[in-house]
């Protein structure tokens, strides 16, 4: 090992008993490295002044709710996380619990409305691909992502009526129109949402399916609930930190302004005192020169 | 009792979220302070920092467990700080306030020192960022980690893929780099009463 290495590995405590011995007397004989090694540790001092601001950590990794992201994990950021940029949006929460109502809503009506170059495009009722009762809420609206469904759509839109028999699990179809007629579109579309309506109405009385769309619909409103509650305690989670940020907010200004007081103190004493001062010096002055009269 | 990083690990292997977001609360504060002092922005670091437990968590398969759970989350770290100082191509800033924020400082002053003691280490502490910001990455990260994290120079010689005298080298260059850049640049330490350097300080 050179003597650099040795100064470095002795610098941060790091040496063998009998490394150490040899090194303490080499320094014992070393003006140079004893000034180099103090000089260091200087340097070490310094080093310890340079922290870095501290954010409010708040990211935490969560599976995501979205129905297109099939429930992935993703770090989710808190909103009073970045509060020292100067933004902060109490809503999240809110907004969270409406993304969450809207695909439920989604989820419940599959109803969707795609226009793509080839015309207008509505497909409606449960996908096929999705046995409502056995899945969680996540996967079950993954399953109206317009990828999933939409082949599956076009082959059972044959019959209505050997579908409703086989109740909502396969009653999914597609309507596919040509844009050229705007108002026959709309009437199309109307008569087959009447007729999906109509045909899962019956098949609803009839069938047993109803029965597990009932348990998936009580399953989803639990999960809603569940998750406004959750929701809540995050919002309560995030007040308790945003007072104990106010509570260390105020501390600091309190004391920057006493800080600021005592200089000012200071500056007021070092004035009054020079300003003492020159009155004395005035009135020896005056002293003087009527004494000398 | 609380877990070690490992049972928090395994536990965090088989899908259990809570287990990684205790792993999140118990690093991310180094991780930050990591890749800050590495890149020198208080946004993109919060960003790496992000980003970190996100690629170890779906990596988490492929930790086998050789090393220590805060070195891979450590490497992790630098590989991404690396990919952001190649990708920014620029050497990272050195965020050092021009004026000195009172407020600020007071929030962070213990009650034993006085504004003027405050005031010189806020100086300091600018002038050593600066001075890290030039210093070249090999350097500065094997300073970083070993004055801010702890390691040992072993620790550092495997993040680095280096051998252990090339670590002290570096730690030694880059060390004598910022004592001439210090003495140049002539902050006031004399007045400061002093914190003494510690090995954990993050």
């Amino acid at each position: 090992m050179c003597e650099k290495e040795l100064l470095v590995a002795y610098l941060y405590d790091d040496l063998g008993d009998a490394d150490r011995a040899r090194f303490e007397a080499h320094l014992r004989g070393c003006a140079d490295c004893r000034d180099e090694l103090k000089a260091l540790r200087g340097v070490r001092a310094d080093l310890v002044t340079w922290a870095p601001f501290q954010p409010d950590f708040a990211f935490r990794m969560v599976r995501e709710p979205l129905p297109a992201e099939g429930g992935k994990v993703v770090a989710f950021e808190k909103p009073a996380a970045r509060s020292r940029r100067g933004w902060w949006t109490p809503a999240a929460g809110l907004a969270a619990a409406a993304v969450l109502v809207l695909a439920a809503a989604a989820s419940l009506a599959h109803v969707e409305v795609h226009r793509g170059a080839d015309g207008i495009t509505v497909r409606t009722g449960w996908s096929a691909s999705a046995p409502v009762s056995a899945r969680s809420f996540g996967e079950t609206s993954s399953a109206s992502a317009p990828a999933a469904g939409r082949s599956k759509g076009e082959t059972s839109s044959a019959s209505a009526t050997t579908q409703s028999a086989r109740g909502y699990g396969e009653t999914s179809r597609d309507i596919r129109l040509a844009s050229t007629s705007d108002a026959n579109v709309l009437a199309e579309i109307e008569r087959r949402l009447n007729a999906l309506e109509a045909s899962s109405r019956d098949s609803g009385l009839r069938n047993a399916s109803t029965l597990s769309a009932r348990a998936s619909d009580a399953e989803i409103i639990r999960r809603v609930r569940e998750l406004l509650a959750k929701s809540e305690n995050k919002q309560q989670g995030e007040l308790a930190l945003r007072i104990s940020q106010v509570i260390h907010d105020v501390d600091a200004q309190r004391v920057a302004d006493l800080n600021r007081i005592q200089q000012g103190m200071g500056r007021i004493d070092a004035s009054v005192n020079a300003e003492a001062a020159a009155h004395r010096d005035l009135t020896n002055y005056i002293l003087t020169s009527a004494k000398q009269r | 009792m609380a877990s070690t990083d490992e049972e928090l690990v395994a536990r965090s292997r088989t899908g259990d979220l809570d287990s990684f977001n205790q792993l999140v609360v118990r690093w991310e504060r180094p991780i930050y302070a990591l890749a800050y002092r590495t890149i020198g922005r208080e946004e993109d670091a919060r960003d790496v920092c992000q980003e970190t437990f996100l690629r170890a968590f779906r990596a988490l398969g492929g930790f086998k467990g050789e090393a220590k759970f805060s070195s891979w989350l450590y490497r992790i770290t630098l590989n991404l700080c690396r990919d952001w100082i190649r990708r920014e191509r620029r050497q990272p800033i050195a965020q050092a306030p021009e004026g000195v924020d009172l407020v600020e400082l007071a929030g962070e002053s213990t009650p034993s020192e006085s504004i003027e003691d405050l005031v010189a280490r806020k100086e300091i502490s600018a002038a050593v960022a600066r001075v890290m910001a030039d210093l070249p990455q090999e350097q500065r990260t094997a300073i970083i980690l070993k004055e801010y994290h702890g390691l040992t120079f072993q620790e550092i010689a495997d993040m680095q893929d280096c051998p252990l005298s090339t670590v002290k080298t570096r730690l030694y260059q880059g060390l004598s780099v910022l004592r001439r850049q210090l003495e140049r640049s002539g902050v006031n330490r004399s007045g400061l009463s002093g914190p003494t350097p510690r090995n954990h300080h993050v």
